[in-house]
């Protein structure tokens, strides 16, 4: 069990880097966004920072979309009966 | 007639015959042999190459163009990568299946007529399915079994459309069509079932998890790729597809999330990856086109990378169900690596291949001012990055500890999956140069501050809401489950339904068939007292046989109707 608890501690640390990384990259994104003047293809992608909230809010809206799918059609593993 | 002019794929199907006679190590080498040779066919150029008159008509075999060019390569490449990671594998019945599978679905890209096509059709269906039997097992000989039967009805559904059409136009050369008429349809839905459009997709995240390691990446690379090159050739510019498609990207993200196989996932993944294509192809302009060839070309090489690293994962661990997986980083360091590589190409961030092809194909809707289908891909996209781009390797490679303890994927697979990265990021680096290998000829620039901060954006943030749900415990949890797909409705529905009704007409079907029988024996016997000789019986076939017969009875039925 030692050798798990090691894994685990470490896949903790590697989550906190991670997160620290993907802050430091959203927060040079913000910045980059009022120094590098950017277009999109649409006219709402012109609207200042709209990737970066669409992405955030599809992101959840496919999560929380999934999770009451998931009361509809989760079914047990054995439904087909032929596991 | 040169050798090039025979049609790629041929030396693949002929070399299946004797692949299963060879010993191993031997037998890659001359499986490698064959794809080489059958590429040689690539070089003939643009043209009609061999043509076989039949019955009046022709059967074309060999015909090329820029369209076929690309998918030509892109087949035989997953073909060699193939034969790569599959090498550590002694039994033939996955190699001779799979060199056959993918010489039939080349044969197909270069068919020139209907009919041609139809036969390759048929082929890729009746070689895949041994990749999904050689699992073993009820469960996977079920799974074949419901796979056959819907390949097969597309194909008889081709055969239809390609006799109506013939009724109507006196030919059946394979071109761009107008939706409208009977014969158009049937092709339509053909191609619709092979693509796997809403509702008909029940059979692709039923079947391919149920193949073996190997045998999914061959099936991911192929079947629903041709129907992308047959849905281009045939339908480019067809309205109906821009929504069709756009609900394939949309719909599959959902079951994604909660789907704990992961190779299920992936095939979840791999119907929102066609529904892109299939958006550029209802567009069709040139840069669409192009968009969905490059997306198709690009995405075969990083969905097989991802289904190669997780048959890796299940060689060596014995399962990919999410709950069961995680921390896998240390023991397969490099499979992990290869795994998000193919994860970033898919979630196209920028130096991937993902970011060039479907840069095009966003900006072929953005040019038609297409603003909701845009703004749907846009989410779908971040859709893709929550399931292929995170959720696979995370919870594979990181999220909690699973406690396996197995060793590094065999020296085959990593070679393989080397490869398709080295693809990924060449793509993704050089994409100028990949741009020459597609069907129109265009100037477009990916790399600009716009595309690249905007896409940057859309994913980062996309990633920080992943951190978001995690840490405030939104985030669903893996849960050994079955989630209901569209092939619930053949599987659970149709039966309670149709099951009641069928045990009556078998019933009386039986008490028909008892006197059939009775008959048939005494003219049996009777025939055995006058020749002398034993003869076998009647036989009665199992209901997948019969749904066939009588799907081919139908089609005959049809024919006639039309050619009558």
């Amino acid at each position: 069990m030692k050798k798990i608890t090691e894994t685990s501690i470490r896949l903790k640390e590697m989550g906190a880097w991670m997160t620290l990384i993907l802050f430091g990259l959203g927060v040079l994104l913000i910045i980059l966004e009022f120094i590098i003047h950017r277009h999109g293809e649409t006219k709402l992608e012109d609207i200042p920072l709209f990737p970066a909230f669409y992405g955030f809010g599809a992101f959840v809206l496919v999560v929380f979309g999934g999770i009451i799918l998931r009361k509809i059609i989760m079914r047990s593993e054995d439904y087909y009966g032929d596991n | 007639m040169a050798i090039t002019d025979l049609t790629p794929g041929l030396w693949m199907m002929l070399a299946a015959f004797v692949v299963p006679f060879i010993p191993h190590h031997f037998r890659q080498i001359v499986m490698l042999g064959a794809i080489a040779l059958s590429a040689m066919s690539l070089s003939a150029g643009a043209g009609y190459h061999w043509i076989v008159p039949v019955l009046g008509q022709h059967l074309i075999l060999h015909h090329a163009d820029n369209l076929t060019f690309p998918f030509g390569v892109i087949f035989h490449l997953a073909a060699a990568l193939n034969v790569i990671y599959g090498w550590h594998e002694r039994k033939p019945m996955e190699h001779t299946a799979g060199l056959a599978y993918a010489g039939a679905a080349i044969a197909a890209v270069h068919a020139g007529d209907l009919l041609s096509l139809f036969i390759w059709w048929e082929a890729t269906a009746v070689t895949s399915v041994f990749l999904i039997l050689a699992s073993g097992g009820e469960r996977a000989k079920n799974a074949a079994m419901r796979y056959l039967l819907v390949q097969v009805a597309s194909g008889v559904l081709l055969l239809a459309g390609a006799a109506f059409l013939w009724q109507e136009t006196g030919s059946w050369w394979f071109g761009a069509m107008e939706l409208g008429s009977v014969g158009t349809w049937c092709i339509f839905l053909a191609f619709g079932i092979k693509a796997a459009f809403p509702f008909l997709n029940g059979w692709l995240q039923d079947a391919y998890p149920e193949a073996t390691v190997i045998g999914t990446v061959m099936l991911s690379a192929f079947t629903t790729k041709l129907a992308i090159y047959a849905l281009a050739r045939g339908f480019a510019g067809t309205p109906e597809l821009i929504w069709i498609g756009a609900a394939m990207t949309a719909f599959p993200v959902f079951f994604a999330v909660i789907e704990n196989d992961l190779r299920r996932v992936l095939s979840f993944s791999l119907n929102n990856q066609l529904g892109f294509m299939i958006v550029a192809i209802g567009i069709g302009t040139e840069l669409a086109i192009n968009g969905a060839v490059a997306h198709a070309f690009a995405h075969i090489i990083y969905k097989s990378l991802l289904f190669m690293s997780m048959g890796a994962v299940l060689y060596r661990v014995g399962t990919v169900k999410a709950s069961e997986l995680g921390g896998l980083y240390r023991c397969m360091p490099m499979t992990m690596v290869f795994c998000i590589i193919g994860a970033m190409s898919i979630s196209a961030f920028p130096l991937f291949s993902g970011f060039v092809a479907k840069a095009l194909i966003m900006s072929a809707i953005g040019y038609e001012g297409l603003v909701v289908i845009y703004m749907i891909l846009l989410a779908a996209s971040a859709g893709v990055l929550e399931h292929s781009g995170i959720k696979i390797p995370y919870f594979t490679f990181f999220g909690h500890d699973g406690g396996h303890d197995v060793k590094e994927a065999p020296v085959n697979m990593l070679i393989a999956m080397g490869v398709a990265s080295i693809f990924c990021i060449g793509i993704g680096v050089m994409p100028q140069m990949y741009y020459q290998i597609l069907p129109f000829a265009m100037e477009y620039q990916p790399y600009d501050g716009s595309h690249v901060i905007g896409q940057l954006q859309l994913l980062i943030f996309a990633m920080l809401a992943f951190v978001f749900l995690m840490r405030a415990g939104l985030y669903p949890p893996e849960i050994p489950s079955t989630v209901l797909n569209a092939d619930w409705f053949y599987r659970r529905l149709a039966p309670a339904i149709l099951g009641p009704v069928m045990r009556a007409g078998l019933s009386i079907a039986g008490s028909l068939d008892g006197m059939v029988i009775r008959s048939a024996r005494t003219l049996i016997s009777g025939a055995r007292k006058m020749v002398g000789l034993p003869m076998a019986g009647p036989v009665v076939p199992g209901p997948a046989a019969l749904v066939q017969i009588s799907l081919l009875t139908i089609l005959l039925a049809i024919i006639y109707a039309a050619l009558g």
